[in-house]
């Protein structure tokens, strides 16, 4: 993408003489904005999402005075935010507490060049793409141990200490399903990922249930990996019930107790950026990235049907059971449908592939997340490290032991 | 086995747990939140007021007059337990109407200033009933943010933020007018006096020539006596055991009374240095700000009043 920029921006007449370096650089410097920028505007909307979810997941209402139902709450928050005083305790170490927020935030968001939004909005297509985004999303650790250590505070270095455990703790099951998947492929470069990833087939290749190709339904082991995964990385990213190193009922606030101001917001801008990047991880490798869920634009018409039919039968399902049900999924879904078999265009822009269905795919992920935050109680920490070790590795271990068997037993690979 | 029945229960019970969470997220107009300015809690309507109004048949909560009933009795000033209504009325000149009641009550007296300082009032409900024109009531408002009286551009952040826009001025009166009134009652109370004093002078004096003419009375008097005495001393020499008696018993009495007088001397100025001293500091540090604040209901801030007083019991105590 960076190359396609700079020749773009060479291919004018007045800008011809840049000369290739130079246009690279700028075109560089503007995919890093971008991406900067995609990361703050995502974790206002995340925020309000989130409280939004958490509001109506416990009978609540949420943010409603800022902006039409609290849209523009968060955007107030941040301008909050910035305005605040950045104190530094005195018995701070200076250097690392200034910047360990700084750590945090860059290691998370330089993940993102190697995170493919569509076929063709890749800031670098690298080969080893999956490995690089592991291996730099947890310097993270670094930058929270740097933080509770420099802020020479107890409720900060426990939080340090206890994240510092559980990231390493949970990098090994992680690594090892998504270990699985690179079986499978036989490539790390994440774009090779999503295209092995194309068209519907049988689920499990042999259940004759026309699904999309996608890995979590190319064989039973990596439907359980997906699963391993996502509880693994809710794990790495520190969000409940994994949560530990901020537990506000015990450490006040972890690691960032000593923190204001913008630096504080760094931490939740981090925060939120590493739940998109599990989000976009998932949806990559398991969820087949920007593909669409749908073969042609018959597929996407008759998915919709299956999707509306389904929707108006667990709704009658439920008010069956004398239980009241938003309509609103019912309706979305109608419309949609009806909008696919009327408009055959709109039913090819569904079944190509492209950056809608990945945001979409994300956005869903993201409300998992949510979803598991504000239902399950957090785990004490000696249960944090049973989980690990003691379920999750083994699990994870047998299962790319299963993946490996399958595909030798399938003929997919040839020892 | 005991571990797998441990996942599969940790599954189950998660999965049960994720399915109660959407029930109420895929509901959100059933919500328990109430958007408090925009929406408020109702009203209860069992009756606990104790009078025979509807206007009692409400919670208690801001007070309000309908001034134009007032005939400046000052009962709820006298009923309030916590001085917290301060009403000043002026005689009607024998040319001023100033209207009957809806009663049918002719208006005697001007009322001047009504304020009620509901930063202090503790809704007792006890100025409603002695009321004779039923013109101080109760309302059902509990929110103190209308902007009825006093002050019309406050918003409600300022009137919950500042204890001076509580305090309610009721009277039609206008300031400049309440201030003409005002001087014009001093003046004559002056006059007034003044011309007590002229009167109390002249009877002071003509009761000072009255004591002169009987004090040269009585030393003619005592003159005459003593020389009775002196005549009858000669006289009665015999009849000596009789005085004696009359002597020891006027004795006993003056013994009685000294004793009386110095034991009230004991007793009462210890009383006073343990109440009285800390009560006049207290007091002193509060009368010169308060009755300006009350009066001329200006933007007076007085936090500091409350400062000084809190410093003075602190020293008190210390």
């Amino acid at each position: 993408m960076i190359q396609a920029l700079a020749n773009w921006i060479l291919s004018f007449d007045i800008l011809a003489g840049l000369g290739n370096p130079i246009a690279w650089g700028l075109s560089l410097f503007v995919v890093s904005a971008l991406i900067f920028a995609f990361v703050a505007v995502n974790a206002i909307v995340l925020v309000y999402f989130e409280r939004k979810v958490s509001a109506f997941m416990q009978v609540r209402l949420g943010p409603m005075r800022v902006g039409k139902f609290g849209s523009l709450q968060t955007v107030a928050d941040a301008l909050k935010l910035l305005q605040k005083e950045d104190i530094i305790p005195r018995s701070a170490d200076k250097i690392l507490f200034l910047i360990g927020p700084w750590v945090i935030l860059v290691a998370s968001v330089v993940t993102f060049a190697a995170i493919p939004f569509s076929d063709t909005l890749l800031a670098a297509n690298m080969n080893i793409g999956l490995f690089y985004v592991v291996s730099i999303s947890s310097i993270v650790v670094l930058g929270i141990v740097m933080a509770g250590w420099a802020s020479n505070n107890k409720w900060s270095l426990y939080g340090a200490m206890r994240s510092a455990a559980q990231i390493i703790s949970y990098e090994i099951p992680v690594g090892i399903t998504l270990i699985a998947v690179v079986a499978v492929v036989g490539s790390l470069n994440l774009q090779v990922i999503v295209q092995a990833q194309g068209g519907v087939g049988n689920l499990f290749h042999w259940i004759p249930l026309p699904l999309p190709n996608w890995f979590i339904f190319h064989n039973p082991f990596l439907f359980l990996a997906a699963f391993i995964y996502l509880i693994g990385a809710t794990a790495e990213i520190n969000r409940t019930p994994f949560d530990i190193p901020e537990s506000e009922s015990e450490l006040v606030a972890g690691f960032m107790t000593e923190y204001s101001g913008l630096r504080w917001a760094l931490f939740f801008l981090s925060e939120y950026a590493n739940a998109t990047l599990v989000a976009f991880l998932v949806s990559i490798v398991f969820l087949g990235g920007w593909q669409s869920p749908f073969a042609d634009y018959a597929g996407a018409q008759i998915g919709f049907l299956v999707i509306t039919l389904v929707a108006v039968m667990w709704t009658l399902y439920v008010k069956a059971k004398a239980q009241r049900l938003s309509i609103y999924p019912v309706g979305i879904s109608l419309v949609i449908t009806l909008a696919a078999w009327l408009f055959p265009g709109f039913a090819v822009w569904l079944a190509s592939p492209g950056l809608f269905w990945m945001l979409m795919k994300v956005a869903s992920i993201i409300f998992l997340l949510m979803w598991f935050r504000w239902t399950f109680p957090r785990l004490r920490v000696d249960q944090l490290m049973y989980v690990s070790w003691k379920v999750i590795l083994p699990i994870s271990l047998v299962n790319l032991m299963g993946v490996a068997v399958w595909m030798w037993l399938t003929g997919e690979i040839q020892f | 086995m005991s571990y797998f029945s441990n996942i599969t229960n940790a599954v189950g019970t998660l999965i049960a747990g994720m399915k109660v969470t959407m029930g109420y997220f895929v509901r959100p107009r059933e919500h328990v939140t109430l958007q408090y300015p925009d929406e408020v809690w109702p009203i209860p309507t069992r009756n606990i007021g104790v009078g025979e109004l509807d206007a009692y048949n409400t919670i208690r909560s801001k007070l309000t007059v309908n001034i134009d009933d007032c005939i400046g009795c000052k009962a709820c000033e006298r009923a309030c337990p916590v001085n917290c209504i301060h009403i000043d009325t002026y005689k009607a000149g024998p040319d001023d109407d100033l209207g009957i009641t809806s009663n049918g009550t002719k208006k005697k007296l001007l009322t001047a200033s009504f304020i009620i300082d509901m930063s202090e009032c503790m809704f007792c409900d006890l100025c409603t009933p002695p009321c004779p024109e039923k013109c101080i009531t109760m309302t059902p408002d509990y929110q103190f943010i209308s902007n009825d009286n006093l002050k019309t551009d406050v918003t409600p952040e300022q009137r919950w933020r500042d204890k001076n826009l509580l305090i309610y001025q009721f009277s039609k009166v206008s300031e400049t007018e309440r201030q003409r009134l005002k001087v014009e009652a001093e003046t004559a109370a002056r006059a007034k006096a003044e011309m007590m004093a002229v009167k109390k002078a002249a009877a002071a004096k003509a009761a000072e020539e009255k004591a002169a003419a009987a004090k040269v009375a009585e030393e003619k008097a005592a003159r005459a006596a003593a020389e009775a005495v002196a005549v009858s001393k000669t006289i009665q020499e015999n009849t000596k055991n009789n005085t004696s008696e009359t002597l020891a018993e006027t004795n006993t009495e003056t013994v009685l009374v000294s004793e009386h007088g110095t034991s009230a001397e004991e007793t009462t100025p210890a009383t006073d240095t343990v109440t009285d001293i800390p009560l006049e500091s207290i007091s002193s540090a509060v009368t010169p700000e308060a009755p300006s604040e009350l009066t001329a209901d200006t933007e007076v801030v007085e936090s500091p009043v409350d400062h000084e007083a809190s410093t003075t019991k602190e020293s008190d105590n210390g």
